[in-house]
C-alpha cells in the first residue's frame, strides 16, 4: 500500500486513477436488502487524511455504506478500495479500518484496559507490550485513571473515548464513526467534537463520520457527502454544500433555506429554475425605506410571527403575492429592530445571495 | 396498582391454596422417608433413619440412581454443544430451510412423550438395529434436552445484539477467536442455566426412557415405578424420591438464580 501524497481535497475528483491513491474509494457501490436498495450506485474517493462526514436522514444509507467499507455487509455490486487494495470480498478482520459504533460495543466482560487493548491482544501482542500502549491510548482520550474499570461503571462520555481509544491503539489509517456523539448531550456532544476534530488532526489518519446532524457535519468536515434515498446528492466542502446547495433536497437539509420555484423564480429573477436564498441574507426593513437598487431585491411583506432565538430572531414572513419566507435577525445593538407580528415591511435581498439549484447530479 | 383489602386476601388466599396443593404432598413424601411405620400411618410417631439407611443398601436404587446421574450429564453434554451450534446457526446466519429446522428441533419437547418414545424404540431397533441400552436413553433425553439449552442461548444471543461481535472482527478477531472471547464469555450464564435445565429435565424422564432403556438400564424413576407398590420397598422408594427432589431442585433453583443474576447487571 502506497500513502498517497499531497492529495487535498479538491484534487480528488474522478480522476481515473483515484482508487489506487485515495484512503477509500467507492466505484458503483450497490447494496440490496430484499427488494429496497439501501446502497444504489455510491462513487466517492476519500482521501488520505481527510475529515469526511456522510450526512443524511435515518434510511438514507450513509451507515450502510460506512458497513460496507468495514466489511459487515457485503456489497451487492460494486467496489470498495482501501488504500489502493480491492476489499470488496475481504472479511472485517482483514481491512485495515477500525470502527467506532454508535453505542460504542465495549466488550461488558472486560476492563477497561482489556477493552482496548483487545485489537492488539488479537494480533498476538505480548502482555506487557499491549498493557503500555492501551495505556498510552488511554492517556490520548484523558481516560488514563480508568484502566481498571468496568464499562458499565464509566458514564456515556467516558465509554465513548474508551471506544475511540480502542480503536487508535491499532493506528488505523482510517477510522470509521457510526453517529459516535448521537448518545451524548448537547453540552458534552459539543466538547466531543473540539477532540474529536483535535485527535483526528494528531493522528493524522482519514476520519469518515457518519451523522445525521447537519451542523455536526458543517462544523466537523473538510468535506461532506449528502445522502438521500441510498445515493449522494451532492458532495463537497461544508461552505460549498452550505451556500450553493445543488439541490432542493440538499438547500432544505443543511440547515433552513427560502426556496423559489421556477415560477417565482421567473418573476422575481427572470429566470425559469429554482433558486434558494439563506434565512440570514434577509434584511428587514420598514417600508418604502430606500430605493432599490439593479442587484437587490425588495418585496413587501407581513410579519406573520417573530421567535426569539437568543442570539437574535427567527421572522416568518408572507409578501404581499403569497410567498412564505423566513428571515434571521441578528441583535446588532439596537433591539427595537425586532419586526412585531403584523407589521408591514420590506424584505430585502442581494441579487448575488440567491442561488440556483442545479438538479441533482 | 392498588387493590382492595378483600381482593388482596382472596387472591392470597388462592395463592395459599395452589402452592399448598403443590407442596404438602412433597412434604408428606419427605416426612414419610423418616416415618417408622411401614404403612406410613399419620402422624408420625417418631423419627428413624432406617429407610435411609436401607435405600443407601439397595442395590438397585443406587445402580439406578448412577444410570441416572450418568444419563442426565451425557445428554446435557450433547445439548450444550449440539444447542449452542444450533442457537449460532439460528441467530447469527441465514441459510436455507432456517425456519423449518427451528420448528423441527423444537418439536421433540412439544411432542407427547409417548409418541418420540415409541418412534424412537422403534427407529433404534428395527430401523438402525441397535440394541436398547444407556446409550439409547442418553440419545432420547440429548432430543429434547437440545431445546432447552438453545433456547437460553437464542434469547441470550438476541439480546446481546451482533455489535459485540462485529466489534471484535473490527478490531481484527476471527471468527473462532471471537467466540472465545466475546461470545462464550457473553453467554457462560445461559449456558449454565440451559445446562442445568437440560440436567433436571433428563434426571426425572420416566416416558421417554421407559421405550428406549434396554434390559438393566433402569434409571431412577423407573426404578421408583417398578417398585411403589412393593409393600417392603414403599418407604425406601420415599427416601429415592427426596433424593429425586433434591437433585432436579438444586439445578433449577441455580438455574433461576444465575438468569436473575444476569438481569440484574443489565
Amino acid at each position: 500500500m502506497s500513502l498517497p501524497t499531497g492529495a487535498d481535497a479538491s484534487t480528488v475528483a474522478t480522476s481515473g486513477d483515484a482508487a489506487a491513491t485515495a484512503a477509500i474509494s467507492l466505484r458503483g457501490l450497490r447494496k440490496q436488502f430484499g427488494d429496497v436498495a439501501a446502497v444504489d450506485g455510491v462513487d466517492l474517493d476519500i482521501a488520505d487524511g481527510e475529515f469526511f462526514s456522510m450526512l443524511g436522514p435515518s434510511g438514507s444509507g450513509k451507515t450502510t455504506v460506512l458497513r460496507l467499507i468495514a466489511g459487515f455487509e457485503t456489497a451487492t455490486a460494486g467496489t470498495v478500495w482501501l488504500g489502493g487494495t480491492d476489499v470488496t470480498r475481504a472479511a472485517p478482520f482483514e481491512r485495515d479500518v477500525h470502527t467506532v459504533f454508535q453505542d460504542y460495543a465495549l466488550f461488558p466482560h472486560m476492563s477497561v484496559l482489556d477493552n482496548v487493548a483487545y485489537g492488539l491482544r488479537v494480533r498476538g501482542i505480548g502482555r506487557k507490550d499491549r498493557r503500555g500502549r492501551a495505556e498510552q491510548a488511554l492517556d490520548t482520550v484523558r481516560l488514563g485513571q480508568l484502566g481498571g474499570r468496568r464499562p458499565h461503571q464509566l458514564s456515556g462520555g467516558q465509554r465513548q473515548r474508551v471506544a475511540l481509544a480502542r480503536a487508535i491503539v491499532l493506528e488505523p489509517r482510517v477510522l470509521l464513526l457510526d453517529e459516535p456523539l448521537g448518545a451524548l448531550d448537547l453540552k458534552l456532544r459539543e466538547q466531543m467534537q473540539v477532540e474529536l476534530k483535535q485527535l483526528q488532526r494528531d493522528l493524522g489518519i482519514t476520519f469518515v463520520f457518519v451523522t445525521h446532524d447537519q451542523e455536526e457535519a458543517l462544523t466537523l468536515s473538510d468535506r461532506i457527502a449528502v445522502f438521500d434515498a441510498g445515493r449522494i446528492q451532492q458532495l463537497g466542502t461544508p461552505r460549498e454544500i452550505y451556500e450553493t446547495p445543488g439541490s432542493a433536497y440538499v438547500a432544505g437539509f443543511v440547515g433552513t433555506t427560502n426556496l423559489f420555484d421556477a415560477a417565482t423564480s421567473q418573476r422575481l429573477l427572470g429566470v425559469r429554475a429554482e433558486h434558494a436564498v439563506r434565512p440570514e441574507r434577509l434584511r428587514i426593513t420598514p417600508t418604502s425605506a430606500e430605493p432599490t437598487t439593479a442587484d437587490e431585491i425588495r418585496l413587501d411583506a407581513v410579519v406573520v410571527e417573530t421567535i426569539y432565538l437568543g442570539t437574535g430572531n427567527r421572522v416568518h414572513l408572507r409578501t404581499d403575492d403569497g410567498l412564505e419566507l423566513v428571515a434571521l435577525e441578528q441583535y446588532t445593538g439596537s433591539l427595537d429592530s425586532a419586526a412585531h407580528r403584523g407589521d408591514a415591511v420590506t424584505v430585502r435581498f442581494a441579487r448575488a445571495d440567491v442561488v440556483p439549484l442545479a438538479a441533482a447530479p | 396498582m392498588n387493590l382492595s383489602r378483600t381482593a388482596r386476601r382472596m387472591l392470597a388466599g388462592l395463592t395459599f391454596g395452589v402452592l399448598a396443593l403443590i407442596y404438602v404432598p412433597l412434604l408428606v413424601v419427605v416426612a414419610n422417608s423418616v416415618n417408622p411405620s411401614q404403612s406410613m400411618t399419620w402422624p408420625l410417631d417418631g423419627v428413624t433413619f432406617e429407610w435411609w439407611r436401607r435405600a443407601a443398601d439397595s442395590v438397585g436404587a443406587r445402580d439406578a440412581l448412577v444410570t441416572s446421574l450418568q444419563v442426565a450429564a451425557a445428554a446435557t453434554a450433547i445439548a450444550l454443544l449440539l444447542g449452542t451450534l444450533l442457537a449460532l446457526a439460528l441467530q447469527r446466519y441465514s441459510f436455507f430451510g432456517k425456519h423449518s429446522v427451528n420448528l423441527l428441533v423444537i418439536l421433540p419437547i412439544a411432542l407427547p412423550g409417548v409418541v418420540t418414545g415409541i418412534a424412537l424404540s422403534n427407529g433404534f431397533r428395527t430401523i438402525l438395529g441397535v440394541d436398547l441400552s444407556i446409550w439409547t436413553i442418553i440419545i432420547a433425553h440429548a432430543t429434547f434436552c437440545i431445546v432447552t439449552v438453545s433456547n437460553n442461548v437464542q434469547a441470550r444471543l438476541r439480546r446481546m445484539g451482533t455489535s459485540l461481535e462485529e466489534a471484535s472482527a473490527d478490531l481484527g478477531a476471527g471468527v473462532l477467536t471471537t467466540f472465545r472471547l466475546v461470545t462464550l464469555p457473553q453467554m457462560r450464564s445461559a449456558l449454565l442455566a440451559g445446562g442445568m435445565l437440560a440436567f433436571a429435565l433428563s434426571f426425572d424422564e420416566i416416558i421417554v426412557t421407559t421405550f428406549t432403556a434396554g434390559n438393566g438400564a433402569n434409571t431412577l424413576p423407573i426404578w421408583i415405578l417398578n417398585n411403589m407398590f412393593r409393600p417392603n420397598q414403599a418407604p425406601v422408594v420415599n427416601v429415592v424420591a427426596v433424593v429425586l427432589i433434591i437433585f432436579s431442585t438444586i439445578p433449577v433453583w441455580l438455574a433461576q438464580r444465575l438468569s436473575s443474576d444476569v438481569e440484574a447487571v443489565r
